[in-house]
């Protein structure tokens, strides 16, 4: 039967019980586990299947010590019929017999002592394991915050975002009337709601403020399973286009941070976008928004983009709903396909190709994060299994000394069971003091990550060492303790009685089986060490690909602020334009200022539109099949500020005013793809739908990445803002010296402009720049960082296990140079054997290393999963380590005395 | 098998144990007429979990740990597999051929009242302390 990767694990696990246990009853734990794995799936999904495997986990930790330590009794003593009543029946909490319990403090306190004896060994093993349990403790704390908490609303599966889609563009915004449909038409749905965040202008205080703003219908609040702390909510009448009102919420957080927690809240006036809204609820503070809790919520009507509330084909809200109980989100999105395609019959100019994608809400939140977190726990993970088996070496090369010890005490009579008991007791604590660090260290890593992972978390809360991550500390405690202690536990049960009889001690027998199984675990380290070097490797030189990008501008000496004029205020076009025309009249006259410009969105700050556009000595069928060019709107010395290359033709000038003939710029890209042999200057374009007027094209600049670094190059077109004045915008501007310095002074020229224009976002194109090639930077760093913990680890690994190797052979290393074997033959010999594990653990690393770097695919830029050199480099490094690691106990045994050696036991 | 000479020696039981045994208790009322029927391991949980609506959810390891027990001390044996399974069985599943089967014991019966008995006296004393409330049993 084919068997997925749960039941394997599953399967795993069950070795922790006797074998005669695990015989009789496996197939049924099987058979159980999937029973469980089909209901859990059924119910919740995965959030259901972990819970299910925290409890499988808990149950199979505490049962299967109970069951080995009853085989072990039930050897130990023939059972008679009085023992077995008063073996204690399923629960642990019977178990504390005496006798039991007096073993274990027996076999604690002989482990204190024997841990005590080794201060080295100890603290060696408290560390290794220390290290890699408190990083994967800190890691998971991570994964449980952004992947495993549930959402903080009620029935979080039963939420949905769903998206407008055009042709092939899948995540556009909705068209606001075709929502109305949606709402009055689909079945699938309790409810549909739409919220469209805005930044707004709150005036009427000392200074403009921008806030962020909501627009929303009233049922939003419902969906999400809110209350308000104080006042109500909106009625459904509120939020009607037709009807609305001039009502608001507000946050608790813009509650207690810009109006100080006021008692009087409610009732009062807000200015916004320069119109009086009367505040009649405050939010709890638990409350969380999908996509972002803003600070003051708005009925739709508001929405101040004019002609996305009354016109089909204009996308500009987003959709929120919560699906029926049972309903999938199959059948909501079959649902909303039909009603799409009714729409499009009915309005086939501005519907067709127009549809919905519905997707969970879960997905769209965690989703673009889910892969780096998963990468970097794997990451994490490999390391643990580094620490482990080098514990476990230690753990062996330990027991090899303590051989003898033991052998006499099995000789004296003592149970071999017992002994076992008391190998595993060792490495339990050893584990347990080495978690209790651990968990010490993922405190402090918890707080440096979550410093750095605050905008990674959407909406979980914090990361933090709640109760399930310490329960996971827990268990990988218990179960790194079981894995590297099974190993000398399984060799000693395996180990002859009469060596202890023998005068000799294991220094001259030959390389058993002892030494082989050690060799496996420092093969199995090295191997996992190549794939973490490998993947860290690749991220490394993507990320160093992503920094040598070109961005198309030159970021020094400049600075960019945003600005957004309120529409209330700013009723025409001639009005917007007459404001920008002064603004850079202004700006233009700060000293220190070389130059600046005004721009609908400044590359890689997350804004920007694509429109399709067609071509006038080119064209289409339809528009659906235009192509689409990323528009920018511009004020004439753009390019100047922003050092783009001009390539042909002229920038645009005061003179490209309304009514005069349009034009438009394009880049280089675009000209390219469109008349690759002839000029393009002097063509006419179309950017936007049949409406848009057609633009004469008089200069061809270079390319700019605009959304992000890793982004083809787009196809990208420029029209003068006089022609299409937005009421967003954005100032660059270029200084002689440093940009910060001038930032209050340029703010304080739009301020002369319009004292009441709120200006934000004041930040220096360098620091975009940064941020846009700092995404997965942490990433790196932390996959770079265990991988380096990885080789350490290794190289020790290796060490030990050479010179463990080298100091069984110093007799058969005497024996030779006395019979003439020059030094460096055996340096050689030594080296040659130590290579030979090491090269066959680089080769097995590579192959699984080539296999293991396809997960991590999604997350490079500009390097294969392949690529050339990490492949070379990686092995080279780690055999030059290794290597260096064999060396010094191969000098060691080059330098062996024959006498000495030969008289050695 | 080893057997109890008094049941009484394995008094108190254990939750999981007096769950299991409530458990299959039921299942041989229902097939009163049919002495082939037992349940198999899952069902054991499945119907424990929903007599204590929830309270009582075992794993695998406490459920095939005290099933374990319950064998060598004759609470229970394990049965041949029921018509119902066997029928299906022409095509029949990986999983119904993995399956055993475990019905009460005599003595189990015998155990599982003795408990039952015991804690009722616990019940009669703890209303008589005025330590309970709620509605008197039926």
């Amino acid at each position: 039967m084919p068997r997925d990767l749960g039941e394997r694990s599953f399967a795993l696990l069950l070795f922790l019980y006797p074998r005669a246990f695990r015989d009789r009853f496996g197939d049924e734990m099987l058979a159980f586990y999937r029973a469980r794995r089909a209901e859990a799936r059924h119910r919740e999904g995965g959030r259901g299947t972990f819970r299910l495997w925290r409890h499988l986990v808990l149950d199979i930790l505490i049962s299967a010590p109970i069951e080995r330590l009853r085989s072990l009794d039930s050897q130990r003593e023939p059972m008679t019929t009085t023992a077995e009543m008063e073996v204690p029946w399923s629960s642990p909490f019977y178990l504390d017999r005496e006798e039991t319990m007096d073993a274990l403090r027996q076999d604690l306190r002989f482990a204190l002592r024997t841990l005590r004896a080794r201060p080295a060994f100890t603290l060696i093993a408290v560390i290794t394991l220390a290290l890699g349990i408190g990083a994967t403790t800190a890691i998971f704390s991570v994964v449980n915050a952004v992947l495993l908490r549930p959402m903080p609303w009620p029935h979080p599966e039963r939420l949905v975002l769903v998206w407008g889609t055009r042709d092939q563009v899948k995540q556009n915004g909705v068209v606001f009337l075709d929502y109305i449909d949606w709402q009055a038409q689909s079945r699938s749905f309790d409810a549909l709601a739409v919220m469209r965040g805005q930044s707004v202008n709150l005036t009427g205080g000392d200074q403009p403020e921008r806030i962020i703003g909501s627009f929303v219908s009233a049922n939003l609040f419902p969906i999400l399973g809110a209350t308000p702390e104080q006042g109500r909510f909106f009625t459904d009448q509120e939020t009607v286009v037709a009807t609305k009102q001039p009502v608001a919420v507000i946050s608790d957080d813009c509650w207690r941070t810009r109006f100080g927690a006021r008692p009087d809240m409610i009732g009062r006036t807000l200015v916004l976008n320069g119109v009086a809204f009367t505040v009649v609820g405050i939010t709890r503070p638990d409350l969380h928004a999908p996509l972002g809790t803003p600070d003051v919520w708005m009925p739709i009507g508001y929405y101040p983009n004019a002609g996305d509330l009354e016109l089909r084909g204009r996308p500009g809200v987003l959709v929120v709903g919560r699906l029926k109980p049972g309903v999938r989100v199959e059948r909501a999105q079959s649902d909303l396909d039909a009603i799409s395609g009714r729409l499009a019959q009915l309005y086939p100019a501005t519907n067709t190709g127009i549809g919905a994608n519905v997707q969970p809400l879960v997905d769209q939140i965690v989703g673009p994060v889910r892969t780096p977190i998963l990468i970097v726990l794997g990451g994490v993970g490999i390391v643990l299994l580094i620490a482990c088996a080098n514990v476990a070496n230690l753990q062996l090369a330990r027991a090899a000394a303590r051989r003898r010890e033991l052998s006499l005490r099995t000789a004296l009579g003592a149970a071999r069971t017992r002994l076992v008991r008391q190998l595993l007791t060792e490495s339990l604590l050893l584990s347990i003091i080495g978690g209790a660090l651990g968990i010490l260290i993922a405190r402090w890593g918890v707080t440096v990550l979550a410093t750095q992972l605050t905008s990674m978390v959407p909406v979980n809360g914090e990361i933090a060492l709640d109760g399930s991550v310490l329960l996971f500390a827990s268990a990988i405690t218990l179960g790194a303790g079981l894995l590297f202690g099974s190993a000398p536990a399984w060799q000693y049960s395996r180990a002859d009685v009469r060596d202890a009889l023998s005068v000799r001690s294991d220094a001259g027998a030959p390389a058993g089986r002892r030494h082989s199984l050690r060799g496996v675990l420092v093969a199995a380290q090295l191997a996992l060490s190549v794939v973490l070097l490998v993947s860290a490797g690749l991220l490394t030189r993507s990320l160093f690909a992503l920094a040598r990008v070109e961005p198309g501008f030159d970021p020094s000496h400049t600075m960019t602020l945003q600005f957004r004029l309120p529409a209330a205020k700013y009723k025409t076009e001639a009005q917007i334009a007459e404001m920008f025309t002064r603004t850079l009249e202004q700006m233009r006259g700060v000293p220190g200022v070389e130059n600046a410009a005004l721009v609908r969105a400044t590359p890689l700050n997350g804004n920007g539109e694509s429109y399709p556009y067609v071509l006038a000595d080119k064209p289409v069928a339809n528009l659906q099949a235009a192509p689409t060019a990323q528009l920018n709107v511009v004020s004439p010395g753009y390019f100047a500020t922003m050092r783009i290359r001009r390539l042909a033709g002229r920038d645009f000038t005061m003179d490209d005013r309304a009514g005069g003939i349009p034009v438009a710029i394009v880049n280089e890209q675009l000209a390219k793809r469109s008349w690759p042999n002839e000029s393009a200057i002097g063509k006419r374009i179309r950017l936007g739908g049949a409406d848009a007027a057609w633009a004469t094209i008089v200069g061809v600049v270079g390319t700019v990445k605009h959304f992000r670094l890793s982004e083809d190059p787009l196809d990208q077109a420029y029209v003068p803002y006089m022609q299409r004045p937005l009421i967003f915008t954005e100032a660059v501007v270029r200084a002689t010296g440093d940009p910060t310095a001038l930032a209050s002074a340029v703010r304080g020229a739009i301020w002369r402009v319009d004292r009441d224009q709120p200006v934000w976002r004041v930040r220096t194109l360098d620091r975009v720049l940064d941020e846009a090639r700092g995404g997965p930077k942490l990433t790196v760093w932390l996959m770079a960082a265990f991988a380096v913990l990885a080789l350490v680890l290794a190289a020790i690994g290796v060490y030990g296990v050479m010179s463990y190797a080298v100091a069984r052979r110093t007799q058969e290393v005497g024996i030779r140079m006395a019979l003439g074997a020059r030094r460096t033959q055996v340096l050689g010999m030594v080296l040659r054997d130590g290579m030979r594990t090491i090269g066959i653990a680089l080769a097995a690393g590579l192959v699984i290393a080539a296999a293991a770097t396809r997960l991590i695919a999604s997350q490079l830029f500009g390097v294969s999963t392949m690529d050339p050199l990490t492949f070379t480099m990686v092995p080279i490094l780690l055999g030059l380590v290794a290597l260096a690691a064999c060396y010094i106990p191969a000098l060691r045994a080059s330098r062996v005395d024959p006498i000495v050696a030969l008289r050695s036991e | 098998m080893r057997r109890a000479a008094d049941p009484r020696e394995l008094l108190p039981l254990t939750p999981a144990v007096l769950h299991i045994l409530l458990a299959l208790a039921d299942g041989r009322r229902n097939a009163s007429e049919d002495d082939h029927v037992g349940r198999h391991g899952y069902a054991v949980a499945q119907e424990v979990e929903e007599m204590t609506e929830g309270q009582i959810r075992m794993g695998p390891g406490t459920l095939y740990g005290s099933i374990q027990r319950m064998l060598t001390s004759g609470l229970i044996e394990e049965v041949a597999k029921p018509r119902s399974a066997t029928r299906g069985a022409g095509g029949g599943s990986d999983e119904d051929e993995r399956r055993r089967y475990y019905r009460l014991t005599p003595l189990g019966s015998r155990v599982l009242e003795l408990e039952l008995a015991r804690l009722a006296r616990v019940v009669v004393i703890a209303r008589a302390k005025h330590l309970l409330h709620g509605p008197e049993p039926a």
